[in-house]
């Protein structure tokens, strides 16, 4: 039972921050004052890891950055543009499918014998392909890089997608979209962006049943045929390496990869016309809570108010301190916890705000949510004191982008995918700073507009539905668990 | 989170003797006078520290009656102390880049941060002021506010979400009333709100004194100063009464014990346990191997004969679950459409069965270990990650070095000793629950020999 929603463990989410300066001890033990915060020494300087640059005869462009504190190497190769892409509306789903059908064998291996090669060699080869961007990699000891790179290659290119595999796979999906449905969250997260987006913008599109059932052999093969191709790749290798000795490696192991592709076009229909604020309320009988999914689409990663937002989005919902999660969870007590976020990619991503209300808080936590909208657009100025903290959290925890192999394998590629510069880290601190509380105001206009909001809430409507009402926040649409309009408004 | 995935390779021993080197998180370790348990572990790969206190208190030191204290008293914690107002902990932490957070089991309850490493004084500032003065600000006001967060993650996770309800329900029927782990971490509704103020207060009184606390400090920091800032934070803490650990007697199921709950799923699925062993018996390393050997990889008996063979089951895990005193190997199979699950328990049987009597090959026991010494590496990326390894080693083990031992004992798992740990606990004496949707109990596995769940 964690206090915060669960942290994956151990690891690297973490965070970090500069170097140690110690702070003088006290020098009077014993008497000690402990209402005096200690004192806070100096932030040292930001290390960000440096990395090389060069391309592959076949034309993928090849990153290294070394780290030699452990035996330890994370490789990928990340793709530009992913299933909005490359997909079509009646085919959604198949850049998933293809991406898991890439480990059920190739013309020399069968699924159960890659498994067994990857199993005693201690690691797995892992493939995905999300919206706008697509990855194969792996992590591996020092002493078997090499022979992990093989396998991939072969994954890579010679995957032969039995078609028994296909029909295993597709059951799994169809069992999955099923379970969803029983889970509000899962609902709000297919209801949410089809309520924005709608089915002509790719950003509205799920995989459904119709599509999972309609996926032949010949999409998956034709997909990745047409997808993994070196012309829109990036090679990035992390750890226990020097970019001389690696380069070699690389070219050998993926000698049968040839040359092809070429980056996308991110081009996306126009979005559907703004509606004005309405509550679309799911139907989940017997639910204990109500799943919050309020927002509407935002800028792009490219706009030159990214960081404006960032600052903005902290102080609104960014943190556990944040004003959202302060009143509605810590002082309300109506929710476990609630955010907010904006989802950038290279088009109009969502903001979202939400979280799992208690049910019989729901009209009081909608009441609460636009409260705290109002007061991010100006009714409630924004303190000094949280503008410092937002920007203080923001900056430093820079480090934690750093803090493993992984980690930085998925920085270098996160900014090649933006279109990032290379020295994007170092300039990164001085534009945060930069950031004032009139631009948090200012964003917050021009981004959040309230007459705009779709408010999506699934819950247990026989309870829920005429609190909500009674609010006159906003009128009530009724949709059903996909998100289809229920006739007659009923 | 407490220990290791699982388990380490033959093959790894002789193939990488290099790697072998590095399995190692150097520290020191030593015990203030007030009974404060202090290991620290230099890094300085990145200019942060984690900080990790565990108290050795969970679920289990509660009463029937009295659950869910421990996981409450994980949320006050975060409400300011003495000295310390509320939110200047978030302030501190996220607010400058770091993180905090907390976790309780049946067993512990730990608290950990991550700053940068200028923060560390702050750090121990924080903690020792909640571990030394958190009552000097307690009152029911906070308490309250608190519960009701508590009930809401108790919604949120267990009565809101599908099939949430079933580990309470295993743990209820594999442990009498009376026992320390029959009862669930977050407690029940009714206890939370009949906690007193004063039986809360005597609860911190009693577990949250140095003498049961156990400081990790890893990362980029001086350790002769890191030592006298201990001391100057800690040192003048009184030591607390002596502690009566609850006495946990092991417990056998002396035949099947066959239910069926009826829940908002769409899927029905069976979940099937057995009681087996907890952290300090070394059997729990060959179940750790079973588990890898029956289930995950689609060469995993299960994996491969439920799900790739007979194409009846779209998923299957099978695997140990370690607490301190106790343990369970459990077993989840989710039937995929026009499957019964009573013809897949026939069939999990079957694998279970055959491996019972012939054991697994070589090459499988291999298989299952052979991640071992990656996964080691990748958890010495953190601080956090070491930080754990070594608390959990100090706090269950008494040797904050235990990975190594740990390490060293999966590494030693053969094929002969998953055969008999199969023999030994995966026997008839064993819970089965089918959890199916409303209405719909002919769903479950044998559901005539099945008792309904309330």
């Amino acid at each position: 039972m964690s206090r915060r929603i669960i942290l994956s463990a151990l690891c690297s989410l973490l965070l970090y921050a500069i170097c140690p300066l110690p702070s003088a001890l006290s020098e009077a033990q014993g008497t000690l004052d402990r209402s005096k915060q200690p004192p806070i020494g100096k932030a040292p300087d930001l290390r960000v890891p440096t990395w090389t640059r060069s391309k592959l005869a076949n034309g993928a462009e090849l990153a290294v950055s070394e780290r030699h504190d452990l035996p330890l190497i994370s490789f990928s190769i990340t793709f530009l543009g992913g299933a909005d892409q490359f997909e079509t509306a009646d085919r959604r789903g198949v850049a998933g499918l293809t991406a898991a059908m890439m480990s059920e064998g190739t013309k020399t291996r069968t699924g159960d014998e890659l498994s067994n090669a990857l199993q005693l060699l201690g690691t797995s080869v892992s493939v995905g392909v999300g919206s706008e961007s697509g990855s194969i990699g792996f992590v591996s000891t020092t002493a078997r890089f090499a022979d992990t790179l093989g396998i991939l290659a072969d994954m890579l290119v010679n995957s032969n997608f039995p078609p028994e595999a296909l029909e295993r796979l597709r059951a799994q999906r169809l069992v999955a979209l099923e379970q969803a449905k029983a889970q509000p969250g899962a609902i709000a997260s297919r209801v949410f962006p089809r309520v924005l987006y709608g089915d002509a913008h790719p950003y509205g599109w799920v995989p459904t049943e119709q599509s999972t059932k309609a996926i032949t052999r010949a999409d998956v093969s034709g997909f990745h045929e047409r997808y993994f191709k070196p012309g829109r790749a990036l090679i990035t290798v992390v750890g226990d390496v020097t970019p001389a000795a690696i380069r070699p490696v690389i070219e050998r192991g993926l000698a049968i990869w040839s040359a092809g592709g070429e980056r996308p076009a991110f081009s996306y229909p126009p979005l559907p016309a703004a509606r004005p604020t309405t509550i679309y309320l799911v139907d989940k009988p017997g639910s204990a809570q109500s799943i919050f999914a309020i927002g509407l689409p935002g800028p792009p990663r490219g706009t030159p108010d990214y960081y404006a937002l960032q600052v903005m989005n902290t102080i609104l919902g960014g943190m556990f301190q944040a004003r959202l999660n302060a009143n509605i969870r810590e002082e309300k007590g109506y929710s476990y916890g609630v955010g907010s976020g904006f989802g950038y990619g290279k088009g109009p991503g969502p903001f979202r705000t939400g979280g799992d209300i208690v049910g019989d808080k729901t009209d009081a936590a909608l009441v609460e949510f636009m409260k705290e909208l109002r007061g991010i657009l100006g009714a409630r100025p924004v303190t000094e004191e949280e503008l410092r903290t937002a920007k203080e959290s923001l900056v430093q925890r820079l480090p934690g982008t750093f803090a493993s192999v992984t980690a930085i394998n998925g920085a270098i590629g996160g900014l090649w995918l933006q279109s990032l510069p290379d020295n994007y880290y170092q300039q990164y601190t001085k534009s945060v700073m930069a950031i004032t509380a009139d631009d948090v105001v200012r964003v917050a206009k021009k981004y959040l507009d309230l007459e705009q909001l779709a408010i999506v809430i699934v819950g247990d409507r026989k309870a829920i539905e005429e609190p909500l009402r009674a609010t006159k926040i906003a009128p009530l649409t009724y949709l059903d668990i996909e998100g289809n309009p229920l006739r007659d408004g009923q | 989170m407490k220990r290791l995935a699982a388990v380490v390779s033959l093959v790894v021993l002789n193939a990488s003797l290099t790697a072998q080197s590095k399995i190692n998180i150097p520290f020191e370790t030593y015990t203030l006078p007030n009974g404060l348990t202090v290991v620290l572990s230099t890094d300085h790969t990145t200019p942060t520290v984690a900080v990790n206190i565990w108290y050795h208190v969970g679920s289990k030191n509660e009463l029937p009656g009295r659950t869910g204290f421990a996981h409450l008293f994980e949320h006050v914690m975060f409400t300011g102390s003495g000295h310390v107002p509320y939110g200047v902990h978030d302030r501190l932490t996220e607010g400058a880049g770091g993180m905090n957070n907390g976790s309780t089991s049946n067993d512990i309850t730990t608290y950990y941060e991550t700053v940068p490493s200028n923060y560390l004084e702050t750090m121990l500032w924080i903690e020792s002021d909640r571990m030394g003065f958190l009552l000097d600000s307690l009152d029911l006001a906070k308490l309250d506010a608190q519960r009701d967060i508590v009930k809401n993650e108790r919604r949120q996770r267990v009565d809101n979400q599908p099939y949430g309800r079933v580990f309470e329900i295993l743990s209820k029927t594999m442990y009498p009333p009376s026992h320390p782990y029959s009862w669930p971490v977050i407690g029940s509704m009714e206890d939370l709100s009949a906690a007193s103020e004063e039986d809360v207060k005597n609860f911190f009184r009693l577990y949250y004194a140095p003498n049961n606390a156990y400081l990790t400090i890893v990362g980029d920091f001086d350790p002769a100063q890191a030592k006298a800032l201990v001391t100057k934070y800690f040192g003048e803490i009184p030591r607390g009464n002596p502690i009566k650990r609850p006495v946990v007697e092991p417990v056998t199921l002396s035949s099947e014990h066959r239910l069926v709950l009826e829940d908002r799923v769409q899927v029905p699925r069976v979940y099937i346990q057995w009681p087996t062993v907890g952290e300090k018996n070394d059997d729990r390393f060959a179940l750790s191997v079973l588990g890898a050997i029956l289930s995950g990889p689609r060469t995993a008996r299960l994996t491969k004969a439920l799900v790739y063979d007979e194409q009846a089951a779209a998923s299957v895990s099978a695997g140990q679950n370690t607490n301190e005193d106790v343990g369970e190997f459990m077993m989840t199979i989710t039937p995929r459409p026009g499957h019964s699950l009573t013809d897949l328990e026939i069939a999990a049987d079957a694998v279970i069965e055959r491996l019972k009597r012939e054991g697994p090959t070589a090459e499988e026991v291999q298989k299952a270990t052979a991640g071992e010494e990656l996964s080691f590496l990748r958890g010495l990326e953190s601080n956090l990650g070491k930080a754990f390894q070594l608390t959990n080693g100090a706090a269950i083990h008494g040797d904050p070095g235990y990975f190594r031992t740990e390490y060293q004992k999966t590494l030693a798992v053969t094929p002969a000793d998953v055969q008999r740990v199969a023999n030994k606990y995966l026997t008839a004496g064993r819970i089965v629950l089918s959890v199916v949707p409303p209405g719909q109990t002919g769903q479950a596995s044998k559901p005539a020999e099945s008792t309904k769940v309330p």
